[in-house]
């Protein structure tokens, strides 16, 4: 990290052109020293310009696309248009007097963006599933998933959902729209920030608070930490090489490797959607929370209300609600439930494990609705509560092996050989022993996520309330985190004799 | 005291540069890692003990193996066949017998493949063996041992085994109870137990039954042994065990599907494995052990693997290590290929008519600054390699090169979709097919170089050797 500005004095016409040209193998991550490099520059212009409304517009918006050209290469194009068919169809809808023409105006706006979706996401699955259906042979085609379109589209889609209902005040022009949808922050990766939302605060004096600010950092900081530390170094020593090769590990590492990518998969995620906060949060715009440690929740239903919260309030909103919600009966209620999960699978990815891995949720949330009909569990009961907490993390980490597993032979082999496991305290002590930094930060990431609120509140109230000097040093000291895990050596290659 | 809000946003923004240099400051005087390598030994972990002494030099000494081979050999020829391989024309026992069984239609060609953790459920050997038997003929696993710690990573065969088993390897162990098998195991029944093992054949092409499963075991003055075969749902067949010789062979029962063997009063027996394969053709066994360096091959008892290669009649011995000496830190292989040296030596006197082929080491990938760039150990390793190929008139073939050379691992990885694991040594079953299709092509183009030589009369028909061999 930051060789960039170590070797400032030595720097070659070739490795400037590297910063600001698109690297299919390198895009460009919150967690690298080039964009911490390229946020400074431009937060100090930021900074020195806010006053003038119209120019941060312009400004930011170049700025994000080109955060998403180095991220996504020259699908920024597709962003710009995304842009500008949608302002248009949402102006058009928006000045039109009569309701049928509104409904059939977001109609088309809805299908048009579902339809771009579903070219780069889905035309090869589609074709896939085609051709193993009337076994036929129809090529695969060449397209490459553009970075973010998943969110960028929701988040186009609500837009324009929000204006027909009238819940909405338009952006004013293209420009604050383009600004809204492209802004770099949660681009790529989310939260789905909704326009009724964000707009508003386009539109009032950008400020930042002594508590925000502290707050800004805290986040960065986290999000640092749960990605850069946690996650990235849990996957390539260890859970990586066992979803890739289940057989050729013990059962007890392959459980091991399932509590490590549910853990991997909640820091990788939380962790970067923290990081954006912070960042939109150090310029003055509040985006909305996305994770609330979901594996403390105590059924799936709490889960979702702790896990991509904003996509779970997205799918409510613009699917759920639209299907009937639970306005049409209890047999159509858990088949809105479930519909809505299975859809939500889907979004995840292409594949028919994402589709399996939401119809299980989707069937959970169904049958806990069923059972709470019938059952009512006392609320604070700790038995209770730690029985219930304790399935429903078990329920979400076996849901996660359909999600990593490369398909469904793979996750099978993954959970087969977890059902092969036997009592070996001596055997599983070898293993922990030999991959003893991957158990530390799993273990630590654990004890982090469990920590009770009140105490981790602490901790972020001890740190709003450290001089700029300490919260410096606190922050340069996770840059050297991440900077000594990103550089510690890969973890050797380990086989058991059980 | 209040402050305007906008002192904020420059408050942050000094943080942070304050931040950069703090950790500036702590880069100069922390360590560069937050985790080092640990290269604690914990019981339990598959080590190979002889490369550990080997290399800490320890006053241990270690079996160089015989000394140097007299080379014999008539007929050596220059076979030059692409860059990735050299000294092909020591294979021409191998061609030779290939081509008998090639014009003839008669015959059995026999290859013993020795690797490690990269043929791991016989990843890469069944490419090999199944491009051999598409070409050539020939049907069955080849010889499968008693016990394996990949056992179930196995497709080409389902191989299970009681628990009980006692198998010793000579990965960890230097002194055996009785010589190690032909996989470098040997494998014991405890007193007074329910002792099984069971193979079931998959459906893999050449490979869609059990051909005539025969059981390998040594000699042992326990004369009460027997052994119950259930070979399908209601037929069991009990054998006596004869334990006279330094090798015993006994047939199981004809070509099934699946086979159960559970052994009754057969404690101090060496058992070393069932081979399966139906008379003619190629058959190719896949002997690979996680861990091996290589070195523990001097380790076989020269008595016995002659015994040995009397039944089964070895034509090409491959050895595809290299893996299991990279991470070490050290760059100086010269130690390596004397030791290896002695290996392939002692094999040429284990398996006398049978040419040798090293295969090098693959790519492998490590990080370095922050990048996952090939190992530095990879290219010194190739070389060494080389040089005790050339040295003991091996053929050797270049696997670094033929995958690509230098960065090649971290390709395959990133290959969409991916040939290798992310631990940037193992190839999937994607790559290893890949890569058993790249050996089985060098072979492949040398064969046909040999035969081009063959046919023009520019090399003569080798007399046959003169070795009986054992009937099984």
């Amino acid at each position: 990290m930051l060789t960039y500005l170590e070797s400032y004095f030595s720097l070659s016409s070739d490795q400037i052109r590297s910063w600001f040209e698109y690297d299919p193998s390198n895009p460009l991550l919150f967690s690298t020293s080039l964009f911490l490099g390229f946020f400074l520059i431009f937060y100090l212009v930021y900074i020195l310009t806010k006053k003038y409304a119209h120019f941060r517009t312009v400004y930011v918006f170049l700025f994000s696309i080109f955060f998403y050209y180095k991220a996504g290469g020259v699908y920024f194009i597709l962003l710009i248009l995304s842009a500008l068919i949608n302002y248009i169809l949402s102006e058009v809808m928006d000045l039109s007097p009569k309701k049928s023409i509104r409904k059939s105006i977001l109609t088309i706006t809805v299908v048009l963006n579902l339809l771009v979706l579903a070219y780069y996401k889905y035309t090869n699955f589609f074709i896939d599933n085609l051709n193993d259906l009337f076994h036929g042979n129809f090529q695969l085609q060449h397209i490459i998933l553009p970075v973010g379109i998943s969110f960028f589209t929701f988040q186009a889609i609500s837009y324009s959902i929000d204006l027909y209902r009238r819940e909405l005040k338009p952006a004013k022009n293209v420009l604050d729209f383009a600004f809204y949808l492209s802004f770099f922050p949660q681009l790529v990766a989310g939260p789905i920030v909704r326009a009724k939302e964000f707009l508003p605060q386009m539109y009032q004096e950008i400020s930042l608070s002594k508590k925000e600010a502290g707050l800004a950092l805290f986040l960065i900081i986290t999000g640092l930490i749960k990605k850069s530390v946690i996650s990235d170094y849990i996957s390539l020593n260890f859970v990586d090489r066992i979803f890739d090769s289940p057989l050729s590990y013990t059962p007890f590492e392959t459980l091991m490797a399932a509590y490590g990518y549910t853990l991997q998969i909640y820091c990788d995620f939380s962790g970067y959607s923290d990081m954006a906060i912070g960042i939109a949060l150090l310029m003055g715009f509040k985006l909305p929370e996305n994770f609330r440690t979901p594996y403390k929740s105590l059924s799936v239903t709490e889960f979702w209300r702790r896990w991509h919260i904003t996509l779970s309030r997205w799918l409510r909103d613009y699917l759920y609600i639209p299907l009937g919600g639970n306005r049409k009966g209890k047999f159509r209620t858990y088949i809105n439930l479930f519909l809505t999960m299975l859809i939500g699978g889907l979004w995840h990815g292409a594949a028919w494990k994402y589709i399996a891995w939401g119809a299980l949720h989707g069937g959970a949330l169904a049958v806990e609705r069923l059972f709470r009909q019938f059952v009512k569990l006392p609320e604070k009961n700790i038995l209770v509560n730690l029985f219930c907490g304790l399935l429903t993390f078990h329920f979400v980490a076996f849901c996660w092996i359909f999600f990593r597993a490369a398909d469904f032979g793979v996750a099978r082999t993954v959970i087969e050989n977890i059902t092969r496991l036997e009592y070996n305290p001596e055997a599983w002590l070898t293993v922990i022993q030999a991959y003893r930094n991957v158990f530390i930060l799993i273990f630590a990431g654990f004890i982090l996520h469990f920590t009770p609120k009140r105490l981790s509140d602490m901790v972020e109230m001890c740190f709003l309330k450290l001089p700029y000097i300490g919260r410096a040093i606190i922050v340069g000291g996770v840059f050297w985190l991440v900077y000594a895990t990103a550089s510690s050596s890969t973890q050797p290659f380990i086989y058991f004799q059980f | 005291m209040e402050q305007k809000t906008n002192n904020y946003f420059f408050k942050s923004f000094l943080t942070i540069v304050i931040a950069i240099g703090i950790f500036w400051g702590l880069k100069q005087v922390l360590p560069g890692r937050l985790f080092p390598e640990s290269t604690a030994a914990i019981s339990g972990i598959v080590i190979d003990s002889l490369a550990l002494d080997a290399m800490s030099n320890d006053s241990l000494s270690i079996s160089e193996g015989d000394s140097l081979v007299s080379d014999t050999l008539i007929n050596r020829v220059k076979i030059e066949t692409s860059d990735n391989s050299e000294g092909i024309g020591n294979l021409v026992n191998f061609y030779e017998k290939l081509y008998d069984l090639e014009t003839s239609g008669k015959g059995k060609v026999r290859i013993a493949y020795f690797g490690d953790s990269m043929n791991d459920g016989d990843l890469i050997v069944q490419d090999i063996r199944s491009a051999y038997q598409n070409q050539y003929g020939g049907k069955g696993v080849g010889f499968v041992g008693i016990t394996s710690l990949s056992a179930s990573a196995r497709y080409s065969v389902t191989h299970q085994f009681s628990k009980n088993w006692e198998t010793q390897s000579f990965l960890n162990v230097k002194k055996p109870k009785r010589a190690f098998g032909v996989d470098g195991q040997v494998s014991f029944v405890p007193r007074g137990s329910q002792t099984w093992l069971k193979y079931t054949a998959n459906d893999v092409a050449n490979a869609t039954l059990l051909y005539n499963p025969t059981l390998f075991y040594g000699s042992s003055s326990n004369h009460n042994a027997s052994v119950n075969i259930s070979f399908s749902k209601d037929s069991t067949v009990r054998y006596e065990l004869i334990t006279s010789k330094l090798l015993n062979t006994l047939k199981l029962s004809p070509s099934t599907k699946t086979l159960k063997a559970t052994f009754e009063k057969a404690d101090s027996i060496p058992f070393y494995g069932i081979n399966f394969d139906d008379g003619s053709g190629v058959h190719v066994d896949n002997f690979s052990l996680r861990g091996n360096s290589g070195l523990p091959l001097s380790l076989f008892n020269k008595d016995l693997m002659n015994a040995l290669d009397r039944v089964l009649n070895y034509d090409l011995i491959v050895l595809q290590y290299g893996t299991n000496v990279l991470g070490y830190g050290t760059t100086d292989y010269s130690w390596y290929e004397s030791k290896m040296s002695g290996v392939v030596n002692h094999l040429q006197q284990c398996f006398p008519n049978a040419s040798i082929l090293i295969i090098s080491t693959g790519d492998r990938a490590v990080k370095t600054n922050m990048e996952m760039q090939t190992d530095k150990a990879v290219e010194p390793l190739v070389k060494h390699q080389k040089l005790y190929a050339e040295g003991t008139h091996s053929g050797f073939i270049n696997l670094y090169t033929l995958m690509g050379g230098y960065g090649s691992m971290v390709k395959w990885v990133q290959e969409n979709p991916s040939l290798a694991n992310k631990d940037y040594t193992h190839f999937n079953q994607k790559g290893a097919k890949k890569i058993g299709g790249l050996i089985y092509g060098e072979l492949d183009k040398g064969y046909f170089e040999y035969k081009k030589l063959r046919e023009s009369g520019r090399i003569s028909a080798r007399p046959k050797n003169s070795t009986q061999s054992d009937d099984l």
